[in-house]
């Protein structure tokens, strides 16, 4: 049989193995509890949706842009949901998952970071494609991605559930496509994490100089008349 | 001569009268009724009377007790949780802006030796001890005898990029307010390395 036969085929299947082999990650951290923030001045996650909320902003974004056709993958950081469900008697996981199915998202959950960095962990392969674009949306500092600031503890969180720019050397850049784009939509990240990002991971991260503000709903904007900005 | 001796005498005689120690109190009692066997109908003596004035004097309500029982901590229980095995003294510090609860030390330990540490509750059977109280600060100041132990892991604090140790609390039990305040700062080195990337000045995006 004529080889070209089988050429064809061949060259198409492979064509659409790579057209599919990549995904977009968007990671939603989680809110504290009431009481630890509700007597402070400068108080935290009075809505206990706002990286759900923003992260399916996103979701619905990219559908109308239209550019990018890879597949959505939304990481949601469990174990706040649901601390903060049994704070305010509800059940969050149901409504947030319930909210993910009308923009046809459907949460894969984690619960410290080894779990993220695990899911993070590609190979270009079908089950582990590469990440074409990474977006943060959840508590941080300059130096720090929290999943979990003050949920088990006040003011802070437990070391196994954030992400310091110590850890960023076990995220490896043949994770990603060459031009994979990653922004953090946290407080402080362009201050010193997008810079740590783009040295060890070896992608660049639009990150905030300053804070950044959820109460208006949807995408965070940073927060006005403090002088931020967003860099990479 | 006479006349120097005349005024010296009580001069040298009237502090050591002064200063002696005092008579015992005299009773209205009659020695030779003491002797007598007592009898179980009487009324009592007026010595348990006396007992009862000083436990008065204990029970009457100063300005320092009132203030004690009236603090928002003092409605705190007694004993909560699991109070049972190793235990440590713990004293609640507020620091603005600096995450954890205050110190804990063991009871040989000075303050001085003191870690300064996060509190972690276990659900369903501790929770933290200002959570009985109208606000987290309420309990300012004050210590108590924390059952439990120090996790493996650490908390993160984001204000000065600092690690602490976290307690996980199984149990405590209320001691009052503490005598003074604790003025040592929390520990501040931070956690990482020198940020040699800040020196690189962010690139601005341009809209």
């Amino acid at each position: 049989m004529d080889r070209s036969f089988w050429l064809g085929p061949l060259l198409l299947l492979l064509f659409a193995l790579s057209a599919q082999a990549s995904e977009v990650i968007l990671i939603s951290g989680g809110p504290a509890v009431r009481s630890f923030e509700k007597f402070k001045s400068n108080s935290h996650d009075k809505y206990w949706g706002n990286f759900i909320d923003s992260a399916l902003q996103r979701v619905k974004d990219l559908q109308k842009e239209g550019k990018n056709k890879d597949k959505v993958v939304w990481l949601v950081f469990r174990p706040s949901y649901l601390s903060r469900g049994r704070e305010d008697g509800q059940d969050y996981l149901k409504i947030l998952e319930e909210r993910g199915a009308l923009v046809g998202a459907q949460p894969i959950y984690f619960d410290n970071k080894n779990q993220l960095l695990l899911l993070l962990r590609r190979d270009g392969s079908i089950e582990k494609p590469k990440i074409s674009r990474l977006e943060y949306f959840g508590h941080s500092n300059k130096k720090c991605w929290m999943f979990d600031y003050s949920n088990r503890i006040d003011g802070g969180a437990l070391e196994p559930l954030v992400l310091h720019v110590d850890d960023l050397s076990q995220i490896s850049s043949s994770s990603f496509t060459p031009d994979a784009e990653c922004i953090s939509y946290g407080c402080h990240s362009g201050e010193e994490f997008s810079q740590r990002w783009r040295m060890i991971v070896g992608r660049p991260m639009i990150g905030a100089v300053g804070k950044t503000d959820y109460s208006d709903g949807g995408m965070p904007k940073i927060t006005e008349g403090k002088g931020g900005t967003w860099v990479y | 001569m006479g006349l120097l001796i005349s005024i010296l005498t009580p001069l040298l005689l009237l502090p050591s009268v002064s200063l002696a120690p005092p008579l015992s109190l005299r009773t209205d009692v009659d020695p030779s009724s003491t002797s007598s066997p007592i009898d179980p109908s009487e009324k009592p003596s007026s010595t348990t009377s006396l007992e009862d004035e000083s436990e008065l004097e204990v029970r009457r309500p100063t300005a320092e007790k009132v203030k004690r029982a009236t603090l928002p901590a003092a409605h705190t229980p007694a004993k909560h949780g699991d109070t049972s095995g190793e235990s440590w003294i713990a004293q609640r510090t507020m620091v603005e802006d600096y995450c954890g609860w205050g110190w804990v030390k063991k009871d040989k330990e000075s303050w001085r030796q003191a870690r300064w540490v996060a509190l972690e509750g276990t659900p369903r059977t501790c929770p933290l001890p200002h959570t009985f109280l109208p606000r987290p600060v309420d309990d300012k100041n004050y210590q108590y005898r924390f059952f439990g132990t120090l996790a493996p892991y650490r908390a993160y604090e984001p204000q000065a990029d600092m690690w602490v140790d976290v307690f996980i609390l199984k149990g405590f039990m209320s001691l009052g307010p503490a005598k003074e305040e604790i003025r040592r700062p929390p520990p501040a080195q931070a956690s990482s390395g020198v940020n040699r990337y800040a020196d690189r000045a962010p690139n601005l995006l341009r809209p």
